[in-house]
């Protein structure tokens, strides 16, 4: 269980990186769009999303404010920081070279 | 920027924890609405959508945990939680607490209070610039001791050692001061070559530095005066300078003022007056005359060593050319800072500070053991929390913090202590000039301070920590109520510790107690004169008035006649120094009909010119022979007297009446027959160790500028005569001055304060040390009998005496005091050994001494488990037994 979600939150991380990357969200928000990417294939507790935003709002990544929703309740939004941006960058540009290694031993075996 | 959000974000997180908590719930509460809402569109029940929300979401509680700690500082939250807990725990137990920090307070109170005077004797700088390339040049003799040096040497040594630096040299000796019209009083004064204040880095506060030209004999009448002289005796005006003033009687000019700072006691200690030495034509060819005191500044080029070679080899080469005033003599350098603080400073303060590392010690062995008990009663909540899984960290953290947050109390009123005992000690250090020596506190000692706590904390509270971890948790949790007795192991270690506690106890007992006894063995020695109804004083005759012997001898007449015309004065006496206080420079004799001695090994005697009735008025006594009288004088032939010592050393069993010696100065050879012989005197001093060779002459056949006088009273309080006496004085001429004018009995303590100080100091770390020790055996002993109560139960039910159970507690104890004591009698031989090295006057071994402070530790062992021992004697077993 807890090899598991260790393996996951590195991706995890990513992932929320990405759907940020599009513009700010609640974590509620970040739920939706993961599931709609992932057509609802991610299983994962969805509480271990807010773990993972605190952790890189302390890192700096994300930056946090409370405003009203759509429908008019304040909720808490996250947006993706300058640094936050890079790290998307270099997580995505580590993720491709380990997939393309991954599968060209794959392919290659 | 990256860094200052998250910075802003880690305060947030450690300052607003609650908002955020708050605001955690909020978003998660948010999230599980939306989702239900969500699963109510889907068709479910509202109960069930929210059931389905919640196990979408997973484990709130352990989610908020993780979120938790992804914000940080959920360590330090977890510190703050044990802080509390353990101020709260300490709180429930004041005795417990109070004692704990007494202890430590005293402990480490003692210790940082000695390291505060090792910083201000020791480490902190003497105040010249760049101290590091300043050196004290100086000589030793054939015999090893340090010797002053003579005019016509140190000007051969600054015109040869150019690559080594710059040298200067002073020559210590008071002169009497006096404004126009006015009698004249003494003043601590130095003579110093030119160049001596820009050496040692010192420019004067007001007026100017001496020239060049006023080290020349004949333009050296300039003064430059210390800040306190000046405040003090010219009230701080600025108008003092070329103010006109008279030094031993001849008019001089004050030129300048030194800044405060240069007046440092360990290095030339309150000087007053700084005069340029001055040298005359005659003095500077003399090379037989040592009398100055060399300082260099080494240039930055050479190293010490190199430094030391470099005099050595200039040593060697004036022994060679020079061998009747350098034979045998060798040239050293060392730094100034070591020199100032002195032989006898760093033994003397290692051993201080050792001492009251003992005291810190013993302390810490009180708080371990009080500690150890405190978690051995805890032990079964110990076993309990950890049988449900608390780990060893979790476990060991609230006592680490239990003792971390004593010995922080504890520094802090050690602290206080170190501050109270700073200002004692400033107190009693003030000299009898009312010069003061401040130990203050800086932020090194409180550095200590700190240090010490911390480090005793962690010694004595993790093991005692440690042992609770080694417990065995079935058994523990089996023995019930038992559980606090604590095994073997534990009582081992208790036992140890008293042990230990009354080792050290007895060194610090038996050093102070041989200190005490040594001084006050000091304090009563007249090695060869009586002291009382005894009055001394120092006067310097100038040398306008006086010029040599012929007016010396005449002064000598008329003062004696003087003095001794006083009420109650039974007779005075005039005389170059008095033996117990102090020896003049040795001088080198050879034999009538002896073959003249090697360069190096010949006689040397330590020399006084007395008046005639002066072995009378200081109570020397005459062993053969005559004393001097007035018709030993320039007109007759020379004379001398000798201690008994001296002629047993040269000449054994032959009676030394007769024999003649000459003084091996003079090219041609004086002759003087040895016409008595005295007692030996020795020093009041306990530094100094015995003067073998004493040699007296008629002071009218050598008259020096520097006397003692000595008048002893017909049974008068000495005291009631000072003002006669000065008064007597400067009638015979304005410019003498009396100094240190006192009866020798207080002269003597007053030589011996310093020694008192440390005495004092001794004795409390002493009196600490055993009243903490005993402290300690009654904690243990008492414990002991408190878990021993349902064995001494059974012991009464099965008939045992209440005698018995008393002495079964009175023998565990003393039994403890005593082996403890064992061990401590080598370590009183040690430090007995230390101080007799460092105090070569004084006795230092003494058997009934040490046999007082053993029994004297027994008694307070037996006194200490008598209370325990008492109660375990009023046990009810009946009582106890049901109790179990």
């Amino acid at each position: 269980m807890a090899q598991k979600s260790d393996l996951l939150q590195g991706s995890l991380d990513m992932l929320v990186l990405r759907v940020l990357s599009r513009g700010e969200l609640h974590g509620w928000g970040v739920t939706q769009k993961l599931e709609q990417l992932s057509r609802s294939a991610l299983q994962v507790d969805e509480g271990s999303l807010y773990p993972a935003l605190y952790r890189m709002e302390a890192k700096g990544w994300l930056r946090s404010e409370w405003k009203m929703t759509e429908n008019n309740r304040s909720a808490k939004f996250y947006t993706l920081t300058r640094p936050g941006r890079t790290q998307l960058e270099a997580a995505q540009e580590s993720w491709e070279r380990m997939t393309g290694i991954v599968a060209l031993v794959m392919q290659g075996a | 920027m990256n860094l200052l959000h998250r910075l802003a974000y880690r305060c947030r997180a450690l300052f607003q924890k609650d908002r955020l908590e708050r605001e955690m719930a909020e978003e998660m509460r948010f999230h599980l609405e939306q989702r239900a809402a969500d699963q109510v569109e889907d068709g479910l029940a509202a109960d069930a959508a929210r059931c389905a929300a919640l196990r979408r979401f997973g484990n709130v509680g352990r989610i908020e945990e993780q979120a938790r700690e992804s914000r940080g500082w959920t360590r330090l939250e977890h510190f703050g939680k044990d802080v509390r807990l353990g101020l709260r725990s300490l709180w429930k137990s004041p005795g417990f607490s109070l004692l704990a920090i007494v202890t430590l307070g005293l402990g480490i109170g003692a210790n940082t209070a000695m390291f505060s005077v090792l910083n201000t004797i020791m480490l902190k700088p003497l105040p010249y610039a760049d101290g590091d390339h300043l050196d004290e040049i100086y000589r030793t003799n054939a015999q090893g001791a340090e010797t002053q040096i003579s005019p016509a040497d140190f000007l051969d040594l600054t015109a040869e050692m150019n690559g080594y630096g710059r040298i200067v040299a002073y020559a210590r000796g008071d002169m009497s001061l006096a404004e126009p019209g006015q009698p004249a009083e003494m003043a601590r004064s130095i003579r110093v070559s030119s160049d001596f204040f820009s050496v040692l880095g010192i420019a004067p506060q007001l007026g100017r530095d001496f020239k060049p030209a006023e080290a020349q004999h004949g333009n050296h009448r300039v003064l430059v005066i210390s800040q306190r002289y000046w405040l003090n005796r010219f009230g701080g005006r600025a108008d003092v300078i070329g103010h006109p003033v008279r030094i031993d009687g001849e008019t001089h000019e004050i030129i300048g003022v030194l800044p405060a700072s240069f007046n440092d006691w360990r290095h030339l200690g309150s000087v007053d007056l700084f005069r340029p030495v001055g040298l005359t034509k005659e003095e500077a060819v003399d090379r037989r005359t040592a009398m100055l005191e060399l300082i260099g500044r080494r240039s930055p080029a050479l190293a010490r060593t190199q430094a030391d070679g470099l005099l050595a080899n200039f040593g060697k080469r004036l022994a060679a050319e020079f061998p009747e005033a350098n034979a045998g003599s060798t040239w050293h350098v060392g730094a100034l800072h070591d020199v100032a603080v002195g032989k006898s400073g760093p033994p003397t303060l290692a051993m201080l500070i050792g001492l009251s590392g003992f005291v810190l010690l013993i302390a810490c062995s009180n708080l371990a053991n009080l500690l150890l008990a405190r978690t051995m009663a805890r032990a079964r909540e110990f076993a309990v929390r950890s049988a449900i899984g608390a780990s060893r960290l979790q476990l060991l953290r609230p006592l680490v913090v239990e003792s971390l947050l004593l010995a922080l109390a504890g520094g802090l009123a050690a602290i206080f202590v170190a501050v109270w005992f700073t200002q004692w000690l400033t107190g009693r250090s003030t000299g009898d000039n009312g010069e003061v020596v401040r130990f203050a506190l800086d932020w090194s000692v409180l550095g200590w301070a700190f240090a010490a706590s911390v480090l005793t904390a962690v010694a004595f509270g993790i093991a005692p920590a440690l042992f609770a971890m080694r417990l065995d948790l079935n058994r523990t949790l089996k023995s019930g109520a038992r559980g606090s007795t604590g095994g073997p192991v534990q009582h081992r270690v208790r036992q140890v510790l008293i042990i230990g506690q009354f080792a050290l106890a007895m060194v610090l007992l038996a050093g102070a107690a041989l200190f005490v006894r040594g001084l006050a063995d000091l304090n009563n020695r007249r090695a060869g004169w009586e002291s009382d109804n005894l009055i001394a004083g120092t006067i310097l005759l100038p040398a306008t008035s006086y010029p040599g012997t012929r007016e010396i001898a005449a002064f000598q007449r008329l003062t004696v006649e003087r003095l001794e015309t006083l009420p109650g004065v039974r007779s005075a006496s005039l005389s170059y120094t008095m033996p117990f206080f102090g020896l003049s420079a040795p001088r080198k004799y050879r034999i009538e009909g002896r073959a003249t001695p090697k360069p190096g090994e010949e006689p040397s005697a330590a020399i006084n010119g007395v008046s005639p009735r002066y072995f009378e008025t200081v109570g020397t006594r005459l062993l053969q022979g005559r004393v001097f009288s007035d018709s030993d004088n320039l007109a007759s032939r020379k004379v001398f007297i000798i201690s008994q010592a001296m002629a047993a050393a040269l000449f054994g069993a032959e009676s030394p009446l007769g024999r003649r010696l000459a003084h091996l100065g003079s090219d041609e050879p004086e002759w003087g027959e040895v016409v008595g012989v005295v007692a030996d005197v020795q020093s009041v001093y306990p530094e100094r160790g015995p003067v073998t060779n004493q040699l007296y002459q008629p002071l009218a056949q050598e008259g020096w500028p520097m006397n003692e006088i000595a008048v002893r009273t017909n049974g008068v309080d000495p005291s009631t005569l000072v003002h006669a006496i000065s008064a007597t004085m400067t009638a015979l001429h304005p410019d003498l001055p009396v100094r240190r004018l006192q009866p020798a009995d207080e002269r003597i303590s007053r030589a011996n304060y310093q020694l008192g100080v440390l005495r004092d100091m001794l004795s409390t770390f002493a009196l600490l040390g055993l009243g903490l020790a005993s402290l300690g055996i009654y904690g243990v002993i008492a414990r002991t009998v408190a878990q021993r109560s349902g064995e001494f139960s059974i012991r009464l039910a099965l008939g045992a005496q209440v005698r018995d159970i008393t002495r079964l507690v009175l023998a565990s104890g003393v039994r403890l005091a005593l082996i403890g004591s064992a061990l401590g009698l080598l370590g009183a031989v040690g430090i007995s050994r230390l101080l007799a090295s460092a105090y070569p006057g004084m006795r230092m071994d003494s058997p009934p001494v040490i046999l007082g402070v053993t029994l004297l530790l027994v008694a307070v062992a037996l006194i200490a488990c008598y209370l325990p021992a008492r109660r375990a004697a009023g046990i009810n077993p009946i009582e106890s037994l049901r109790a179990e």
